[in-house]
């Protein structure tokens, strides 16, 4: 007796009770659909951090100030972040991070604005893409050139127009303003704020050289955190490290651990951890309905045996052997565990982008998931199974025949 | 061909013994057409019940075809069971779920018979009980003269060398009861063994031989005179 006839005998009799097999798999399905949901959106929201961290760079490493303990002599200049780059081997960009909130305005508009300053190598290290024109080169930077480069949103509504390089604006403080070059202009990187709101809600976001930024706002120049980013992956921690000493050189501070260098990854790596965990604990939790659907599997493959005690005693007198009837049953329960499971892996799926959609996660359905997922419904059909169709199978065909 | 020797069974429940069977001893030779009679009670079941291979014995001894049986195994009787015996039972017996063709493919489907085969030959078995039509019809949506014959039609089907048949006309009237009798003589004389339990002296008449029992014991073993034969 082959598998595929076992498989026809039990889909006959799950069949002969659609709406039993039905309740029975219920609890598979909704143990399955809850672990798949839960387990592809926590999965789904480490893939998007990763994303997000990976498009900031996975070389950064971010290099600050304690302070708590720095006093303005100990914080990192620009000519610090010069030397870094000149120095360290290691370190391909190296950027100043400055941001200062200002006002934009043109012929047309006033506007408020957020103002980032660094070197030119922030193009790299922040990922900045362009729609339009270039960001400013070393020599705008070492200048101190009125040069800037706006977003999207803010180019639609200071100069009602997309391509708005060679403009001039007039950007600055309350009281001191000077007039700058639009030299490019940013893709928009938040397009599902600026799809919902009027981009003259939004403050205009401008990037401009740090140099500039200075002058322009008068300030001492000195910042708490700056990016680096290393050649390779290899090479994150020692780029890092020789900043710190390089830094302490520089500042005359060494031993009072006023700098600090963390690669960017090693956030994520925590995140993710935290992520995973709370994902795990979450999906524990949900499997346990999984094993409430299982103690269902048994509790109607005990009822369908002696229901089908007479029917056991005919297929035990006509030859069935032991293994024959505790087959069929067994396959029964699998077959009913795995509809179950296939099922709840639909429902699970659905439910994620569902949840997904309104949490503004996209879950991530690894292709393992769905493998443990039916794995694991059938492993609860044999688990479940193995008593009622052991019970089944040691029946004494002469009672069983006599059973009413 | 079936012979057993001095064969007791005795059932034990809790602290009750009920020893139905008090040393019978039987000789069946090819060919034979045997009817088992007595009261209710008298251990007829019990001796076809182990005949069958459903049951052990206490004691003595099983030999059929030249084979002991009284010392195999639950798996190996189902196994003699589904190639040697054919089984027709009072109340039929077929699954009520599945097809008469399904029904009498069955006992192939444990002998591990290929599909097609199956169905020529499960074909085949209908005919010989003149059943070809409503094979697809579920033994509810047939009458029970027709469910008796697709209960032979299943007992022939793996061409078994005995037919043990438990009061195979009880829940029939007598019209059908001719029509049922008259297909185990033809299978009868085509050479099968046939061992039947009743308790109806006009059903043991179609029969070569009778054998009378009593409280667990053979009482009278004699030829059939005036048989009757269809």
């Amino acid at each position: 007796m082959n598998l595929m006839e076992n498989v026809k005998m039990a889909l006959a009799s799950i069949w002969s009770n659609k709406m039993r097999s039905f309740l029975t798999m219920l609890g598979i399905i909704i143990g399955i659909s809850s672990v798949i949901a839960v387990v592809s959106l926590g999965q789904g929201g480490q893939h998007t951090i990763t994303g997000e961290f990976e498009k900031i760079g996975a070389n950064t490493v971010l290099i600050t100030v304690d302070s708590s303990k720095a006093e303005l002599s100990d914080y990192i200049t620009l000519e610090d972040v010069k030397q870094l780059k000149e120095k360290v081997p290691y370190i391909r960009y190296a950027t100043p991070v400055f941001q200062v909130q200002g006002q934009a305005n043109s012929r047309l508009k006033s506007k408020r604005a957020y103002i980032i300053g660094g070197t030119s190598d922030l193009y790299q290290v922040d990922n900045i893409e362009l729609a339009y024109g270039r960001f400013y080169n070393d020599a705008e930077y070492e200048e101190g050139k009125p040069v800037a480069i706006i977003s999207n949103s803010a180019a639609k509504s200071l100069f009602k127009m997309e391509d708005v390089v060679g403009m001039t604006l007039d950007i600055g403080s309350d009281f001191a303003k000077k007039s700058f070059t639009v030299i490019g202009v940013v893709k928009n990187q938040i397009e599902m704020f600026s799809d919902m709101t009027n981009e003259d809600n939004l403050p205009a976001i401008i990037y401009m050289p740090a140099t500039t930024l200075k002058q322009l706002f008068g300030m001492y120049g000195a910042t708490t955190q700056v990016y680096i980013v290393a050649d390779s992956k290899e090479n994150i921690e020692s780029a890092g490290n020789l900043a710190v000493k390089l830094l302490e050189n520089r500042h005359g501070n060494r031993g009072r651990e006023i700098y600090k260098a963390e690669p960017l990854m090693k956030q994520l790596d925590q995140i993710n951890n935290v992520l995973g965990i709370f994902t795990t604990f979450v999906a524990a939790v949900a499997a346990i309905s999984l094993l409430v659907g299982g103690v269902g599997v048994m509790n109607i493959m005990l009822v369908s045996v002696t229901e089908r005690t007479r029917e056991i005693g005919i297929r035990k007198a006509i030859g069935a052997r032991t293994g024959h009837i505790l087959f069929q049953f067994l396959t029964e329960s699998v077959i009913i565990s795995c509809i179950g499971g296939i099922l709840g892996l639909i429902f699970g799926i659905a439910g994620a982008y569902g949840l997904g959609s309104i949490a503004g996660i996209s879950p991530y359905i690894s292709p393992g998931t769905v493998i443990i997922a039916i794995l694991f419904s059938s492993a609860v059909g044999i688990f479940f199974g193995i008593y009622p169709a052991r019970k089944a199978a040691r029946l004494d065909p002469i009672e069983a025949l006599r059973y009413e | 061909m079936i012979r057993i020797e001095n064969v007791t069974k005795v059932y034990r429940n809790g602290e009750i013994q009920l020893t139905a069977l008090k040393g019978v001893s039987l000789h069946v030779k090819p060919g034979e057409f045997v009817a088992v009679m007595g009261p209710s009670g008298c251990g007829k079941s019990t001796l076809m019940n182990l005949l069958g291979c459903l049951d052990s014995i206490t004691s003595g001894k099983y030999i059929l075809n030249g084979k002991d049986v009284s010392t195999l195994s639950g798996n190996e009787l189902a196994y003699i069971r589904n190639k040697e015996i054919g089984f027709v039972f009072q109340s039929f017996n077929l699954l009520p779920r599945m097809t008469i063709l399904e029904n009498v493919e069955l006992p192939m489907v444990y002998a591990g018979v290929p599909a097609r085969e199956r169905r020529a030959r499960a074909l085949e078995a209908l005919a010989r009980v003149d059943l070809s039509e409503r094979i697809k019809h579920r033994p509810s949506e047939i009458s029970g003269g027709q469910r008796q014959r697709v209960a032979i039609a299943r007992a022939i089907v793996n061409k078994p060398s005995v037919i043990l048949a438990d009061e195979p006309t009880g829940n029939l009237d007598t019209k059908v009861t001719v029509e049922i009798m008259r297909i185990i003589q033809q299978l009868n004389d085509e050479g099968v063994t046939v061992l039947m339990v009743t308790h109806e002296p006009d059903v043991a008449n179609y029969a070569k031989r009778i054998v009378r029992m009593k409280d667990g014991c053979i009482i009278d073993d004699y030829p059939v005179q005036n048989r009757t034969v269809l």
